[in-house]
Formats: structure tokens, C-alpha cells, sequence
């Protein structure tokens, strides 16, 4: 058998059942047409060395970093991940631009009601421009909203993580 | 073929392995916001939550005895059947040895920020019945307004809707709940009336337990938060309160009860800010103080405004607030019939004192209340607070 032939196979039965669910996708893909203002692109997960991945304060396993392309140009990447809230998890979305600067944040789903607000665009709004080499501060440079202490500090620390994982990975010239 | 098998074997044991380095826990401690859930990531524990709050206090008034309390020590499970599906329970006790559920509901998601909710839950209205943990508002207490004006922790058995709208940044939560219990039959053919000037509706609060109900009430809240730093609160809650079976026909045993309450909430750097105003407007007190013999208002009124400064750089993950509260609450602030307006319940407090979050949710209090009435010749004592509370 073709070695090429088998790879092709082993990648795509991958892609298949690791593909995000459908509710994400359809929510993410609507996302990115908005923000980079485009109508087909390209989603394709980065795979980062499992090596790598344990240096990193995210995660990124096969179905949390993907880069978004157009007629093989580079716009940018997405990140999903989920973090904690009270009694819950939420599913959180971030898009970068080709330069890993944040262009959007967005939470997909959340599970519970407390700490609901931090899905307010207007709060998200807050992360907009910021790169890996910004600290964000609870109070300081973000804003907290009383009564969802919990899910922003989460969704806090959940953006140092990812800006932090990123600084990492370019400095090992990965992205 | 051999190859191909091995391979896919790699492969398979390559995804195994990252799966489970990345699950594994992380040790910073800002990202242990709920230890115990971390405690349970297995499979398993990913379904369920553990956490709990508690305050411990020393109350000193002067010239007098003080009191040491585990005020209150509550527990809370969670347990997730599903994406779409979550019990949550809260199991209390006060004062050590009385033990109460506060909180025990099924939250349903039917759509993304739209819950379906029933069981025992807390009435939105106003700040601190929702959100009392120790570690979110300033004072070894809390709010006097939010114990005799709103009858922290208010909670009873009903169902509802709650949701948002991200895109306007608004909350909000609609119930029907069961309402306040106002009298019982004494047994001896005479009417028992649990309401009462001193304290308002706290009284009435039925708790989830054997409680009896006649007509159902409605509570709804809107919560705006669409300017940073910023978050406001319309309250609302109507209806009538509860008499047991064999007294409610009798006229006076019930009342009707009209509340509504406006909250802000304001944090800007190291500066914090909250404020309330609660009116509650009772109808029929008249006649049920007429048959009850007791003595309560047809108007309960309460209002605060807080200021609090973090005196700490706010890139520690310690803070030390400086605070000051004013508050001004009367549960005579109407009378009806000839009942005269008791001026020993139109109350103010200036409490201020320190906050110190040694670590984000573990915080020592300690605050000096200076308490008055309008009545002349009783005065209330003034007091010192101190007190630990936790909440993971």
C-alpha cells in the first residue's frame, strides 16, 4: 500500500472523529466570516508536538488551535478552549490575526447561570488588541463585573494562558 | 500491513498520551478557583462540583457581652447529568448546630443563555440575597437593609426562567415562587400571626420546609452591565403571603406584599462603589394586626451606599479594602390603621473598617458599626466586629 496513500487515510478517519461538534463549528465559522469579513476560508487544526505541549500553560491538543486561511494566505488562527465557571465549564473562543493579536473573544457556551455575564460583548471587548506581550491584570487593566468574580478571573487567567502559551510557542519559532 | 498497524497504534497512543498531560492539574495557584473540583478530575468528578462558604464571627457591642459564632458553614454540590442539565444544592448550617438547605435546583439550559430552573432558590432582590459569600461584600456583617428589608437569605421552592443577552449585556430571571407565611392557627380557635414590626417579612420566610401554600407570587429581576466596571439591578417581587388551611378563609391572616428594589454595583481600578434602595409596600397590615394583635408596618424601606478602596498595588493577588457604609432602614416606615410608627425601627448604621483577602477567597474582617435609632431615650449599642470568611 501507498505510504502517502495510507497517511491521507489515517488523516482524514482523524479528522473525522476529532472534528469539532457541529454546534461549535457552525458558531465558530460564523465568527471568523464576521471578523475577517470573508465568506470560504480554510480551518485547519495546528498540531502542536505533545513534547511542547506540556511547557505550554493551555492546552493544545487536536481540536484547540486551528489557522484560518484563504487562497493559502495566512489571516489568522482560532483558539477553543473551555474553562471553569462556578459549578461548570464554558466554551470560550479567541481569534488572533496572522501577528497573534487578539481580535476577538468570545464565549460559545455556558452551562450555568451565575457568572453568566462575562459572555457580554461589551465586556469581551476588553481583550480585543492584546498580545503576548501584555499581562492582564484583574482590576487593573480589565474590569471586573461584580457578581461573576469567579468566571472573570477564570476567563482572566484563561486569556494569560493562552497569550503566555503563545509568546512560547513563537519563541520556539512554532507559530 | 504490519506497518500500517503500527502506525495507527503510534498514532493512537499519541492522542491517549496528550489527552491526558493536558488534563493533568496545574499548580498556580490563581487558577485553583475551586479546589475541590480539581481534587475530582477524573472522569467522573468532571461532573461534579464541590465548593462551600463560611463565616466566622465576633460581635462586641459595647458595654456588653460579645458573641463567638460559626455563623454559618454552607456546602455546595453540584452535579452535571449533562451539557444541558445540573443540580445544584446548597446544604447550610447556621450557628453550628441548625441545618437548612439554602439552595436546591435543576437548572435546564434549553438554549445557548436560557435556563429553565425549579427547586429551592434565592428570590432576586437586591445585592446580597444572591450574592453573600463572604468574600464579596465588605463588613464582618451583612447589610442591615438586607436582613430586616430583604429577608437575607431569602429562598423558597419555585420554578422559572433566567437568560441573557450578550449583545446588550442584560440578565434576566423571571419565578413564580411560593410566598412568605403569615399566620397559623394557634389551636385554641385564635390566630397566630408570625409577621411583625421588629423585623418585617423575616419571619414569614417558609424555607422549603413543610411549607404551606395558597397563592403563588412572582419575582423578576433585570440585571444591566453593559458599562465596564459598572452593573445595575431592577428587583421586583408581588403577591400574597401564605396562611395555613384551616385559617386562610378567615380576613387578616393574609397580606399582600409589593417589593421592589434598585442595586448598583461599581469597580474601577482599586476603587469600589455599591449602593441599594429596597421599598416594600404591604396591604391589608391594617386588619391583620387587628386579629393578630401584632404590630406590623404597611411600609418597609431600606437604603445604603458603600465606598471601598483597595490600599494594596493591585498587581498582588493580596487586597486590603478600606470601607465605609451608610445605611438607613425602617420596617415602620408606614403605618396603617391606628397603629403608631415605632421610631425604635427606623434604624441608621455607619459601619467601617478592613477588609484583607489574604488569598482570593479567604478574607479577615474587622469593622466598627456606630448604630441609632430615631427613638429618643433607647439607644443601640454600637459594636466591633471581627470575623474569617471562605469561599472555594
Amino acid at each position: 500500500m501507498n505510504i502517502n496513500f495510507l497517511l491521507f487515510l489515517i488523516t482524514a478517519s482523524f479528522l473525522m472523529s476529532f472534528g469539532l461538534p457541529k454546534n461549535i463549528q457552525k458558531k465558530v465559522d460564523k465568527e471568523i466570516e464576521k471578523t475577517f469579513n470573508i465568506e470560504t476560508f480554510n480551518f485547519t487544526a495546528v498540531l502542536i508536538d505533545a513534547e511542547i505541549n506540556k511547557e505550554l500553560p493551555s492546552k493544545f491538543g487536536e481540536n484547540n488551535f486551528f489557522k484560518i486561511e484563504t487562497n493559502n494566505t495566512l489571516l489568522g488562527y482560532a483558539y477553543l478552549s473551555k474553562a471553569p465557571s462556578k459549578t461548570a465549564e464554558f466554551d470560550y473562543l479567541v481569534l488572533l490575526d496572522k501577528d497573534l493579536i487578539v481580535l476577538k473573544s468570545k464565549v460559545l457556551i455556558y452551562r450555568e447561570d451565575y457568572g453568566g455575564e462575562i459572555g457580554s460583548s461589551r465586556w469581551l471587548r476588553q481583550f480585543i488588541g492584546k498580545s503576548d506581550s501584555d499581562t492582564l491584570i484583574l482590576d487593573k487593566n480589565i474590569i471586573a463585573i461584580s457578581g461573576a468574580t469567579i468566571s472573570v478571573r477564570s476567563m482572566t487567567n484563561a486569556m494569560n494562558d493562552l497569550l503566555k502559551s503563545l509568546k512560547i510557542l513563537q519563541s520556539k519559532k512554532i507559530l | 500491513m504490519k506497518n500500517t498497524l503500527t502506525i495507527i497504534t503510534i498514532l493512537i497512543s499519541l492522542i491517549a498520551f496528550s489527552q491526558t498531560s493536558q488534563d493533568s492539574i496545574t499548580f498556580n495557584p490563581q487558577k485553583q478557583l475551586n479546589a475541590a473540583q480539581r481534587l475530582l478530575s477524573g472522569n467522573y468528578g468532571k461532573a461534579i462540583t464541590v465548593g462551600a462558604y463560611g463565616e466566622v464571627t465576633y460581635n462586641q457591642p459595647e458595654g456588653q457581652n460579645g458573641e463567638l459564632d460559626v455563623q454559618r458553614l454552607v456546602l455546595l454540590f453540584g452535579y452535571k447529568f449533562n451539557d444541558k442539565t445540573q443540580f445544584v444544592t446548597e446544604v447550610e448550617f447556621e450557628h453550628v448546630e441548625e441545618v437548612f438547605i439554602e439552595q436546591a435546583f435543576i437548572n435546564y439550559n434549553v438554549a445557548s443563555n436560557i435556563s429553565l430552573r425549579g427547586g429551592l432558590m434565592l428570590i432576586p432582590m437586591g445585592i446580597i440575597n444572591e450574592f453573600h459569600e463572604p468574600t464579596t461584600f465588605n463588613g464582618v456583617e451583612r447589610p442591615a437593609v438586607d436582613n430586616l428589608i430583604v429577608p437575607t437569605t431569602w429562598r423558597e421552592i419555585g420554578v422559572g426562567v433566567s437568560g441573557r443577552f450578550n449583545e446588550i449585556s442584560l440578565g434576566y430571571q423571571a419565578y413564580i415562587f411560593n410566598g412568605f407565611k403569615s399566620a397559623s392557627s394557634d389551636g385554641e380557635g385564635g390566630i397566630n400571626g408570625i409577621l411583625k414590626g421588629s423585623n418585617g417579612l423575616r419571619s414569614g420566610r417558609q424555607k422549603g420546609i413543610k411549607s404551606t401554600v395558597n397563592s403563588p407570587t412572582i419575582s423578576a429581576k433585570l440585571d444591566y452591565y453593559g458599562v465596564p466596571g459598572l452593573r445595575l439591578g431592577l428587583s421586583g417581587y408581588f403577591g400574597k403571603t401564605q396562611a395555613e388551611d384551616d385559617v386562610d378563609n378567615i380576613d387578616g391572616t393574609t397580606i399582600g406584599v409589593s417589593m421592589i428594589g434598585l442595586d448598583a454595583r461599581y469597580a474601577y481600578q482599586r476603587f469600589t462603589a455599591r449602593g441599594q434602595f429596597i421599598h416594600a409596600d404591604l396591604s391589608d397590615t391594617e386588619a391583620y394586626n387587628n386579629l393578630t394583635g401584632r404590630d406590623l408596618g404597611s411600609a418597609l424601606q431600606g437604603w445604603y451606599i458603600e465606598g471601598a478602596y483597595n490600599l494594596l498595588p493591585q498587581d498582588k493577588s493580596q487586597r486590603l479594602f478600606a470601607f465605609a457604609r451608610y445605611e438607613q432602614y425602617d420596617t415602620h416606615s408606614k403605618t396603617d390603621g391606628g397603629l403608631e410608627r415605632n421610631d425604635a425601627y427606623n434604624r441608621n448604621d455607619l459601619t467601617t473598617g478592613l477588609s484583607y483577602h489574604i488569598a482570593p477567597g479567604v478574607v479577615l474582617k474587622g469593622d466598627y458599626q456606630f448604630r441609632d435609632n430615631a427613638a429618643s431615650g433607647i439607644d443601640v449599642a454600637n459594636r466591633l466586629n471581627f470575623g474569617i470568611g471562605v469561599w472555594f
